[in-house]
């Protein structure tokens, strides 16, 4: 079977991405879109953060920005631990 | 973006208001004593981002109260005129005192809001813990 190098190139280019949220259909997508809102929140808050302490920005918004992250990570984190959870408890099934 | 978090914004916008408002206050108790200066009024603003975004408030445009100036005896100061007067400020303190209290009344509203939201939303995620 000949090989084509550049279709092979391809296909590993393709493949590395496969772990980034991307668009979708499904709960796949609904699953990247949350991922990609909580990554958005993380860098909205960081951003603000800096601006803050660099350029003197508007303090209230630093706390908004702040308090939308913080529930959003206590969102993530509980339901990444759910999920743990129900990972862990298959695991200790009988078989 | 859920209303939880349009709550939070909100509460922020009516934040960042109150104490614009309370800077103009400032500014005018700072300037009691400057010859001719007129009080600066602030107006809210509803502010709408988005076609079904909630309605958050904004300082509207700063505007120069228009009352008569405080006609002061003083002959001997430089901006007198021939009978002696001069113009002062129209800034009066009591109500600059009142309408600082308002602000700061007014902010600490909107912070209760901003943590009674903030307490629901932890609550809700609390939910999945046990």
């Amino acid at each position: 079977m000949q090989l084509n190098p550049s279709l092979a190139a391809e296909r590993y280019a393709a493949t590395r991405i496969a772990t980034a949220p991307q668009p979708g259909a499904g709960a796949e997508a609904r699953l990247g879109q949350a991922a990609d809102s909580f990554a958005q929140t993380l860098r909205t808050s960081e951003e603000t953060a800096m601006a803050a302490m660099t350029s003197g920005a508007d303090p209230h918004a630093l706390v908004l920005a702040l308090t939308q992250t913080e529930l959003a990570v206590e969102t993530a984190v509980s339901v990444r631990n759910k999920v743990v959870e129900a990972y862990q408890e298959i695991l200790r099934m009988p078989v | 973006m859920n209303s939880l978090s349009d709550a939070l914004a909100v509460a922020t916008s009516g934040m960042d208001a109150q104490s614009a408002r309370l800077r103009h206050v400032a500014e005018n108790i700072a300037n009691t004593d400057t010859p001719g200066y007129r009080r600066k009024l602030i107006t809210f603003e509803t502010e709408m981002l988005r076609r079904d975004a909630p309605a958050a408030v904004a300082p509207g445009p700063v505007r120069l109260d228009q009352t008569a100036l405080e006609e002061i005896y003083a002959p001997g100061h430089p901006l007198a005129d021939d009978t002696g007067h001069y113009d002062g400020s129209n800034v009066n303190l009591l109500v600059e005192i009142a309408d600082a209290r308002e602000a700061s009344r007014s902010y600490e509203a909107n912070l209760k809001m901003f943590e009674q939201v903030r307490q629901m939303s932890t609550a809700l995620t609390d939910l999945l813990r046990r």
